[in-house]
């Protein structure tokens, strides 16, 4: 994999764990949903997050029928309109896909900044959606929602690569 | 490129499908069991922290919240003994006119177990389903009022549309005047409020009126309050006034609720229309 000057080689990822931990980014979204804030227009979306990432770092492995069938599965457990989010997360990963090759050059900051208007578009597609079939307009709050989105981007990259960064050939002093 | 075609394209055809035709309830419940694992699983933290906050709390709040309890249902008992007699009295006029009887509606408790995290609707999730028989369009209601109606049924959950949901309306009796009207939900100014439309704009309507159903749709049935009137604007070049009401259920944190079989088996069908007599139609004819 092409990473900028001075980064650390990594190892392979492993299947298992990408597919882990898209369920896990699931399961936060239901937590902040049932045990945090309830229904906001704010709180950012952590599978669109991981999505992203994995799609970005692993487009062979996760790209737009993974995106569709997580869409389709937050549909269902949000109880709005079935395709909502299987049509904001497959655009989503279309344009991830997109510049998945250039978006590695960058430093971690400036991938934020770029990964910002792709999760604006998600999330424009999805109130455009809503305001055609009739929904309410949730608030001038949701433009709030794709920059906790972008601000996350840091955090999962660091969280989500560490297995990757692991030593090669583990010995007594580097045990993991 | 071809993907995003195929799967936005499919995307589409699932959301007409859904909105329009409501043909996609057997992939929703489908999908719906395959995810019931990961909600009871995200569910369990949330449930364990609340337990342990309500372990956590003082003696004398419990103490307080009890005594406070028993107070409001010595003042319901009351009202309770009240309702038996006026029932019975009810029933003999009511033979005595030879009117019908008034319909029962067997009632079933629920917990709303959260909120529907589509910031597009107004939806909370109740822990009954199929299999505790739950009807689709059950009147739902809370101690306070009505809160809304069961638009999806699962095995295991239902989701409740709320009254100050966009696509709700509920028709609503004005408890003072006697007049009917309908009431509509997410009005865009008020946070969870109603607006009373299509009232004349010189109805005799005042803030603090009491709107409750008026059973006519044979969905709800009749008595039960919903809203308070809050505000009411009579301007001069609109037919109507605007009505804002608040809803008296807490819309926002129902906890316990009531679900009421629909009032739909219960009444008579509506008769079939009968053709016209065939030497009327000559006639007109000629």
């Amino acid at each position: 994999m092409i990473m900028r000057p001075g980064q650390q080689l990594l190892l392979p990822a492993n299947p298992l764990f990408v597919w882990a931990s898209l369920v896990g980014a699931l399961l936060l979204n239901m937590i902040q949903n049932m045990g945090l804030w309830g229904r906001s227009a704010w709180s950012p979306d952590l599978l669109a997050v991981v999505l992203v990432f994995w799609t970005v770092h692993q487009p062979l492995r996760v790209s737009i029928g993974a995106a569709f069938v997580f869409g389709l599965l937050m549909d269902v457990h949000q109880g709005g309109l079935l395709g909502q989010h299987a049509m904001a997360y497959t655009v989503l990963s279309f344009f991830a896909i997109t510049i998945h090759r250039r978006l590695l050059w960058f430093t971690v900051p400036s991938q934020a900044a770029q990964v910002l208007p792709l999760f604006a578009v998600a999330h424009a597609v999805e109130l455009v959606l809503q305001l055609l079939v009739g929904g309410s307009f949730p608030g001038f709050w949701l433009l709030l929602a794709p920059v906790a989105e972008a601000l996350l981007w840091p955090v999962a990259s660091i969280v989500l690569l560490v297995p990757q960064r692991r030593a090669p050939d583990p010995d007594a002093n580097r045990p993991l | 490129m071809s993907k995003l075609a195929v799967c936005s394209a499919l995307a589409l055809l699932f959301m007409v499908a859904d909105a329009r035709f409501k043909v996609m309830q057997p992939l929703r419940v489908g999908l719906a069991t395959v995810l019931y694992p990961v909600q009871w699983t995200a569910l369990q933290p949330v449930l364990m922290v609340q337990s342990a906050t309500q372990y956590f709390s003082s003696l004398s709040a419990a103490q307080a919240t009890r005594a406070e309890e028993q107070l409001k249902r010595t003042v319901l008992a009351q009202r309770a003994n009240q309702v038996e007699q006026l029932a019975q009295e009810n029933e003999r006029l009511r033979r005595l006119l030879g009117l019908q009887g008034r319909l029962q509606s067997p009632a079933m408790a629920a917990q709303v177990i959260y909120d529907a995290a589509d910031p597009y609707t107004r939806k909370v999730v109740i822990d009954k389903g199929l299999a505790d028989q739950v009807a689709l369009g059950s009147p739902v209601l809370d101690e306070f009022g009505v809160l809304g109606q069961v638009t999806r049924v699962y095995p295991l959950v239902s989701e409740v549309t709320l009254i100050t949901d966009r696509e709700q309306a509920i028709p609503v009796l004005n408890t003072r005047t006697g007049a009917r009207g309908v009431a509509f939900g997410d009005v865009g100014s008020h946070a969870d409020a109603l607006e009373l439309r299509f009232m004349a704009a010189n109805a005799d309507v005042m803030t603090g009126d009491l709107l409750s159903t008026s059973g006519v749709d044979g969905v709800y049935p009749p008595g039960l309050a919903v809203a308070r009137i809050e505000k009411v604007e009579r301007r001069v070049d609109t037919v109507f006034a605007r009505i804002y009401c608040v809803p008296l259920a807490m819309v926002s944190g129902a906890n316990h609720v009531l679900v009421l079989a629909p009032l739909s088996g219960q009444i008579p069908a509506r008769p079939v229309a009968v053709a016209p007599a065939a030497s009327g139609r000559h006639g007109v004819a000629k």
